[in-house]
């Protein structure tokens, strides 16, 4: 049966805001982020397989792609963070200023990126 | 109360949780994923590592599988393919965890 209902949102109309980019990115993420869940459930189940059939998952993860691969799945998980402690704050009543959705939007985009060089400087022992 | 406050409440808590979990391993995968075998396989068989990738990876999936049967609502106009598509969002929203920490338990 079809749903007479308008689909939302109308990401086709609408100017594009800080916000919109935002709330945007924050579903796409999302689903990116199930699906390398998914893939980090496979590989983690792949080491039952043993150290031998493990050589080929280890050269992909330790070439370029694999790499970027890596860094790619940690910014959609710290965007989703950052995204997420956003919303939370929204649903307790604060931030629904422009001006303040557009700092707070600001600081998802920016800090997402600044918070995967951290991550990656602190995860390889780089700092701390 | 009605089942979408229900849906909104359980949304809101499992995503307070998921963010000091996706924190830790994040921070985890990070320093494993390059390694060796050994190492790699440690970190999984620790009983901290195992009790905590369990709990993120069911409470990961039972918060997309929520957040995105919104996106279905939002963008199917279908109710068929809507309901089928729920169904199997949530059928691998058990079946995927359940299996991998079966396996993992097994390492």
């Amino acid at each position: 049966m079809e749903n007479k209902e308008p689909l939302s949102p109308h990401i086709q109309i609408y100017r594009w805001h800080i916000s919109s980019l935002v709330s945007i990115s924050h579903r796409i993420t999302g689903i990116i982020n199930i699906i390398a869940i998914t893939i980090i459930c496979f590989w983690a189940s792949s080491l039952l397989l043993g150290e031998n059939n493990y050589e080929a998952i280890n050269s992909f993860l330790n070439s370029f792609i694999g790499k970027f691969i890596i860094l790619g799945i940690t910014w959609s998980f710290l965007f989703q963070i950052l995204s997420e402690i956003r919303h939370l704050i929204m649903d307790l009543g604060y931030g629904f200023e422009i001006q303040t959705t557009k700092i707070t939007g600001l600081i998802v985009i920016f800090g997402s990126i600044i918070f995967t060089v951290i991550f990656y400087l602190i995860g390889k022992n780089f700092i701390l | 109360m009605i089942s979408a406050t229900k849906k909104w409440i359980f949304l809101k808590i499992s995503g307070a949780i998921l963010i000091p979990l996706m924190l830790w391993f994040v921070l985890n995968l990070i320093s494993i994923y390059d390694q060796q075998f050994i190492e790699v396989k440690s970190f999984f068989t620790t009983s901290l590592s195992k009790f905590l990738f369990s709990i993120f990876i069911i409470n990961a999936y039972f918060f997309s599988a929520l957040s995105i049967s919104e996106v279905f609502e939002d963008y199917i106009q279908n109710d068929k393919i809507k309901n089928v598509a729920n169904k199997l969002l949530f059928a691998s929203a058990v079946v995927i965890p359940l299996i991998t920490i079966i396996l993992i338990t097994r390492l």
